[in-house]
């Protein structure tokens, strides 16, 4: 546990850009958790709903960008205080790419016949549950500055990775067979998918940053590298 | 261990100082290399200053201080053996104070003092151009050119701290000792200070003590922190502001210090 600043109103404002990384990623894993399950429920309400807290999002991302600029012109962070204004900067903008994807995947989900292939659907599904689980763990590693974990998470993409890649041969395969369900909903899967696995992407990027954090190094990691 | 490596201008080891039984510093041990700038940063009290001033003898005036250690000048030269003469010390190591202190005599006798003295002029042709070059490393000259015979006090507190630069350098130093140089002078003043220093450091080697934690990661490559009387960490500028490894060392210089 750090020890507080001599000057409170720099520790005040520190302690608010965490506030707002924290909100952020409650809202994103909203975001997320709303959309994967609209996968499987094509409920169009609950659709909406991802695409609120996308504002919400996006106004919580530009105070992070507000006060991080307040705080390196007032204050002139350095070490650890200097880390953590750069760590901010970049979660936030991932957390947004995240939160974006999440609302256009939840958009095209309610979009695809509700008579679409059940196994894809399942496939879909599982994909989104574990991307949901990876960036649950990410975000946790960060705020509890837990350098493995964030090298756990970040390893978990490998996984992810290898689901979508499954899916996408899977649909791909069907396209050939002229397996109609698939082949009325065009692209939409693939871009479900591809959604999905960009949000897992995000969560490798926000994985490097904790542990630049808490190192002072981005690490050069391999998907093996415990 | 000091060693024999001609790359450090200065190499400290075991350095103990005490005012009568009171601890100022304790086991030290600081290399300071050649052409570089290292900055001495810490608390007031964590002994920053006296360990600077060790390094020209400035402490043996002061009866009750007591030094003890390694100090070693391009690695062969014991700055405290009985051979030495704490004024032929002072050519090899110059210092420019907090406060600009000119003497009261014209803004070319104060350059031109230590190269009398120390009778590094052979002939007033030689003093002329000693006095010209080191008001014009100090940046100086082209404001003092045509007022050379003013009295230095009447220039401006950047002005005097730039002409007590010049004054250090005129008697041709290898090392310039600066205890907190800028602490009196304004933004201006303390940016062309600043700029001073990282041109003087192509010719001289730089150890400053600074309360300013920029003016530390603007100015120097080496920084050493000082806490309590004891070096708690030293290493590149860059790595000490942005990844230190010590705890105390991050705490002090983000302002956790209480």
């Amino acid at each position: 546990m750090e020890t507080a600043h001599t000057d409170k109103n720099f520790e005040q404002k520190l302690n608010h850009l965490t506030d707002n990384l924290i909100k952020m990623s409650n809202i994103v894993e909203k975001q997320i958790e709303i959309a994967v399950n609209v996968i499987k429920s094509k409920d169009s309400s609950d659709a909406q709903t991802t695409q609120n807290l996308d504002e919400q999002v996006d106004e919580v991302e530009r105070d992070v960008r507000d006060l991080s600029f307040e705080i390196m012109t007032l204050h002139r962070p350095v070490a650890s205080d200097l880390r953590l204004v750069f760590t901010a900067l970049k979660v936030s903008k991932e957390l947004e790419r995240m939160g974006d994807h999440s609302r256009n995947l939840a958009k095209r989900a309610i979009s695809i016949s509700s008579s679409f292939d059940e196994d894809l659907t399942d496939q879909m599904h599982n994909l989104g549950k574990g991307v949901q689980k990876m960036v649950n763990q990410t975000l946790e590693s960060f705020f509890k500055k837990d350098e493995v974990q964030a090298r756990i998470s970040w390893n978990q993409d490998a996984e992810i990775d290898r689901q979508y890649k499954s899916l996408l041969s899977d649909l791909i395969e069907r396209m050939h067979n002229k397996e109609t369900s698939v082949v009325d909903e065009g692209t939409k899967p693939i871009l479900i998918a591809k959604s999905l696995e960009r949000i897992g992407d995000h969560a490798t990027n926000i994985a490097e940053e904790v542990i630049f954090n808490i190192t002072g190094h981005y690490i050069d990691l391999k998907k093996s590298d415990f | 261990m000091v060693d024999q490596n001609s790359n450090y201008a200065l190499q400290t080891s075991e350095v103990y100082v005490h005012y009568g039984k009171k601890m100022a510093i304790n086991n030290v041990a600081l290399n300071f290399p050649k052409n570089e700038v290292t900055s001495l940063i810490g608390p007031s009290g964590c002994g920053k200053s006296t360990f600077l001033r060790c390094l020209n003898r400035m402490n043996d005036v002061i009866d009750i201080c007591n030094v003890k250690g390694k100090f070693l000048l391009n690695g062969n030269v014991d700055i405290y053996s009985p051979d030495i003469q704490v004024e032929t010390l002072r050519e090899k190591v110059g210092m420019v104070f907090q406060k600009p202190n000119p003497f009261p005599k014209t803004i070319y006798e104060n350059v031109a003092y230590g190269p009398k003295i120390h009778g590094i002029a052979s002939s007033q042709n030689e003093l002329d151009e000693i006095v010209k070059d080191s008001l014009h490393r100090a940046g100086l000259y082209e404001e003092v050119k045509d007022r050379m015979d003013d009295i230095a006090t009447g220039l401006s507190g950047g002005q005097q701290q730039r002409l007590c630069i010049a004054r250090a350098i005129a008697i041709r130093p290898e090392i310039i000792l600066m205890d907190e140089p800028c602490s009196a002078l304004d933004p201006i003043a303390t940016a062309k200070i600043e700029d001073l220093i990282n041109e003087l450091k192509e010719n001289y080697t730089i150890i400053i003590v600074t309360h300013s934690m920029s003016q530390a990661s603007r100015v120097s490559s080496k920084t050493a922190f000082f806490h309590l009387g004891n070096l708690v960490e030293y290493g590149e500028t860059g790595k000490i502001f942005t990844k230190p490894d010590k705890e105390q060392t991050n705490d002090y210089i983000t302002g956790r210090f209480g």
